[in-house]
């Protein structure tokens, strides 16, 4: 193991990731961009690490992920497409917190 | 000789079966090859890509949404046709978008306001980084178990189909029929997405015996025959008999 990984995995970092995929050219992703946002405000800063891929400009990665229908947020692994209820997000962040704990034990 | 309304061919690479449809398809057209498990549509298609690079020059896109890469490269070297080897010389981008992929993220919900924009940007993106001339979405079915809302993949697969085509690629897609169905495919719409319609068949004809045969069910702007015709699958591919008519259908 080289100095670096030690490092990684001594600062781990907890905070729950979510993927959101758009399109330059979907009509339903800002509706559903604005749903995530206010959900995950919702919750303690710094509880998510958050990334948007946008596979118009970047398709190499919607392939990588395998995610061609969008909108779809990734929430610690599992995904929703379309444009989600917050409840739904709510569920998801959810069930990523305690898979996290899990895997902590 | 050409002329604006003569219409230009690409060669099938399979062989026999381009004598039925006036030497090829129709350029730049979408072609449905329907037929039911087993009855060698992914091999038609992926025969279409490995002959048209190798014969014809022409860069291919494979999209699979249900065969994983390493599995169809096995299936195809059976025929003698390397795509490894294809891929290498940049004749060939296979597009892994099937199920057994690891970083994808497993699914839990599905509202009815998505598109496939994402598809099209992945196809897309490979089509003019190969400047690719053929295009195969290996099977259309599966969409139908990876997503509830027929409606919108319906209105989905003719924006996707004609932004492709429209690239100047000949898009070929297969859809396996259910058993004990009498369409073309899951979607019921399949034979009206395509200009082209070629249908497999692999028929009981007796106790011990089942006959393979091929038909061209439509194919637009071409004289083609209406009859049923036989085909095998050799250890080189699939190969039709334009002048033997099957006795299965």
């Amino acid at each position: 193991m080289s100095n670096n990984d030690s490092i990684e995995a001594n600062d781990e970092d907890t905070r729950i990731e979510i993927v959101f995929f758009k399109s330059d050219t979907c009509a339903f992703c800002p509706r559903a961009e604005e749903v995530l946002l206010e959900t995950i405000g919702d919750f303690e800063e710094n509880t998510f690490r958050l990334e948007t891929i946008n596979v118009s400009k970047n398709p190499e990665k919607g392939e990588e992920y395998g995610v061609f229908a969008l909108p779809t947020i990734m929430i610690g692994g599992v995904s929703v497409t379309g444009i989600p209820e917050p409840g739904m997000i709510f569920k998801m962040i959810l069930g990523a917190k305690a898979r996290q704990r899990r895997g902590a034990k | 000789m050409s002329d604006d309304y003569s219409i230009e061919r690409v060669k099938t690479g399979i062989p026999g079966l381009d004598e039925l449809i006036e030497g090829g398809f129709p350029l730049g057209d979408t072609i449905l090859i329907a037929g039911k498990a087993g009855t060698g549509k992914s091999i038609l298609a992926n025969q279409f890509l490995y002959r048209g690079a190798i014969e014809y020059s022409e860069p291919g896109v494979l999209v699979t949404l249900e065969e994983s890469p390493e599995k169809i490269k096995r299936n195809m070297m059976r025929f003698g046709m390397d795509f490894g080897k294809l891929e290498e010389e940049g004749m060939l981008a296979i597009v892994d978008l099937s199920p057994s992929k690891e970083a994808t993220p497993v699914s839990i919900g599905e509202y009815p306001s998505f598109d496939l924009s994402g598809l099209e940007a992945i196809i897309l993106n490979h089509v003019k980084r190969m400047k690719a001339k053929r295009v195969v979405i290996d099977t259309l079915s599966i969409m139908a178990y990876k997503f509830k809302s027929r409606d919108i993949l319906r209105e989905e697969f003719f924006k996707l189909t004609a932004n492709i085509t429209r690239s100047g690629c000949t898009l070929l897609l297969t859809s396996e029929i259910p058993a004990q169905n009498d369409g073309l495919g899951v979607f019921d719409i399949e034979a009206f997405l395509a200009s082209g319609v070629i249908v497999l068949y692999n028929e009981k004809i007796s106790e011990t015996t089942r006959s393979r045969s091929v038909e061209v069910l439509k194919l637009r702007g071409s004289k083609h025959s209406s009859r049923i015709h036989s085909m095998r699958i050799t250890d080189e591919g699939i190969r039709v008999w334009p002048g033997e008519i099957s006795p299965g259908v």
